[in-house]
């Protein structure tokens, strides 16, 4: 989906960090607002969490008992059959890989172009450089459904429509990307450079054994935004992809629950728990660098 | 000063300097190949569709600019912008309102462990693909599978069909998409809370302000630039919804959610009209474009600048 561009200064402490410390110092009373502040905040929270809690519950209750009603919160009885009936309905592990190679491939790809074209804008004086950057951020304000158009129709022509490749090689130009590494490479400071140029270093010496592992943090939140945007991304597929074989995980989910000969509502359940819980690990891992990348690039997908 | 006009003055600059014209264009040039390939290419050619006929069977005609006109005469066009504009209006006004007031509270809060759990919660529906998020609200919101509709049974009140009621349709996906998206506009804006200088806060109280004051003359006012990258951003966002609409109600019952996206995909990729679709692509990018030059003109008058 489009982005835009938005120099946001990225925070020295990252946010989750910040808010500890915060919390730490501040010697507030309980006070009744408090107390009421709390419950409101966990009611709201179990209710944003009930659907997931739901699914979950269904994806493992024996299809009989399944959306009964009173609703049930617990899976009785319990059954782990639903999980393998998902096998005989979709390419479960087939699509899985399909969604872990695009998204992979995107993410790596757009990042090298965007680190050597950075660099070049940040480092290189060179002419006709800032004509060429306006002219690609002015890009970012085109609705990625406009160009998909053409692209359709091109990838017609080469046939490579119903293949990965129709959607990771648009993805390998990232505009935002290319501006947001250039704005964090101009804040390392230039004598560097200078310093290793003394020494003998060429650019690509600068670039990456100096640079890059200075703007780890970006380059990681940038990573991280990439492959979620990729991993969830569902117009693309639906447009490019036909064949159950070469579908991505969200078309797949899709194509189970409407296709011919359609599976019953706890497979469907039982697919999506699939997908959910494995990304809830990955969250809860990783919960501190998924939302400092949110919240320093502000992109969403 | 920069190494180029240190080194211009020795012999041998002009070398010098060509050489780093060439490095950079080397650095950029397969980014700038990509570009022209998928991007400035295909923006180029969708202007040029939007002029033909084409349906990729049968070759392409030159129509003029009969495409444009059908988009002024379409009797379908009126209600699919009324749609997406009332759900790009409800999105940014939800999101901004609900995303402030969670911040707030996550900001304000003692217990580390309700911290912690609401973030969790608020956020991680962000993360979900909208293809696991609207199958999943589409049996929550069925009258018989889901829960919602077992429960109101339960208590004797009797629900309206929502994803099958014209009128409950498209308030509906507002709802489901405010759950899936509020985290991202939660985590923006607890991030710009942490801009706002506790020492103004604090001033402020000692000056005798209440609670309330302190949001509203001080917060709020500091809070502005990221409110307002926070609509600019709901509102693209928002304009170009289609996933939930695509996969729960293809855009109905009676065209009551069909937003300008799906219809764009409804006109290319079903009916396969390119030319058509290529001129509401465009119009999509006009009213995206309008609509942020608006906003930031009218950005001076309430955006505090520090």
């Amino acid at each position: 989906m489009t982005t835009i561009p938005q120099a946001r200064p990225m925070p020295s402490d990252d946010l989750l960090a910040t808010l500890e410390k915060t919390g730490r110092r501040k010697s507030r009373r309980r006070t009744p607002g408090g107390v009421a502040v709390d419950i409101v905040l966990v009611v709201f929270g179990i209710v944003m969490i009930a659907p997931l809690v739901w699914l979950i519950v269904q994806s493992l209750t024996v299809p009989e008992f399944a959306f009964a009603s009173p609703p049930s919160w617990l899976p009785i009885p319990f059954t782990f059959e639903n999980f393998a009936d998902v096998l005989d309905y979709m390419p479960f592990f087939q699509q899985f890989g399909n969604s872990l190679l695009l998204a992979a491939v995107s993410t790596a790809g757009a990042l090298i172009f965007s680190i050597l074209a950075a660099y070049a804008f940040a480092r290189i004086d060179f002419r006709g450089s800032r004509l060429l950057l306006v002219v690609m951020l002015s890009a970012l304000m085109v609705p990625a459904q406009l160009v998909i158009i053409p692209i359709f129709i091109m990838m017609r022509q080469v046939g490579l429509v119903d293949t990965l490749a129709s959607l990771w090689l648009p993805a390998l130009i990232n505009v935002f990307q290319i501006f947001f590494l250039s704005q964090y490479f101009k804040t390392i400071p230039r004598e560097l450079d200078e310093a290793a140029r003394i020494d003998g270093a060429g650019h690509l010496w600068i670039l990456f054994r100096m640079l890059v592992p200075l703007s780890a943090p970006a380059i990681a939140a940038l990573a991280i935004l990439g492959f979620e945007a990729s991993w969830n991304g569902y117009f693309g597929p639906l447009i490019f992809l036909s064949s159950p074989e070469n579908m991505t995980l969200p078309l797949g989910l899709v194509t189970l629950q409407n296709g011919f000969g359609a599976a019953p509502a706890v497979v469907v359940f039982a697919a999506i728990t699939m997908v959910v819980l494995p990304l809830l690990i990955v969250f809860l891992a990783f919960q501190r660098q998924i939302v400092e990348s949110v919240a320093s690039t502000g992109l969403k997908g | 000063m920069s190494s180029d006009t240190i080194t211009a003055r020795r012999p041998g600059a002009l070398l010098q300097r060509r050489r780093a014209e060439a490095a950079g264009w080397l650095f950029v040039s397969p980014a700038v190949l990509l570009f022209l390939v998928f991007v400035a290419g295909p923006f180029v050619f969708a202007i040029a569709l939007a002029f033909l006929e084409w349906d990729l069977l049968t070759p392409p005609e030159f129509v003029g600019l009969a495409n444009f006109e059908q988009l002024f005469t379409d009797p379908e066009l009126p209600q699919v912008l009324w749609n997406t504009f009332v759900f790009a209006f409800a999105s940014i006004v939800t999101h901004l309102v609900l995303g402030l007031l969670l911040a707030l509270a996550v900001n304000n809060l003692i217990s580390r462990s309700i911290g912690y759990f609401a973030r969790v919660a608020i956020f991680f529906p962000f993360l979900i693909s909208w293809a696991a998020v609207s199958l999943l609200w589409k049996y929550v919101l069925d009258p018989t599978f889901g829960y919602v509709g077992q429960y109101a049974a339960m208590l004797g009140i009797e629900l309206p069909n929502f994803l099958a009621d014209p009128a409950w349709a498209l308030p509906s996906i507002i709802v489901i998409d405010l759950w899936h998206t509020v985290g991202f506009t939660f985590i923006i804006m607890l991030a710009g809370l942490q801009t706002v200088p506790s020492e103004l806060v604090e001033a402020a109280r000692t000056d005798g302000a209440t609670g309330r004051q302190i949001f509203w003359n001080v917060t709020l006012p500091l809070m502005s630039p990221t409110l307002f990258f926070a609509t600019i951003i709901t509102f693209i966002g928002a304009f170009q919804i289609f996933d939930p609409i695509q996969i729960i109600t293809k855009g109905g019952p009676q065209g009551s959610t069909t937003t300008i996206i799906m219809y764009l995909y409804e006109k290319g990729f079903q009916a396969f009209d390119m030319g058509y679709a290529a001129a509401v692509a465009l119009l999509v990018f006009v009213i995206i474009m309008g609509v942020t030059l608006l906003q930031f003109i009218g950005r001076r008058r309430w955006v505090h600048e520090s």
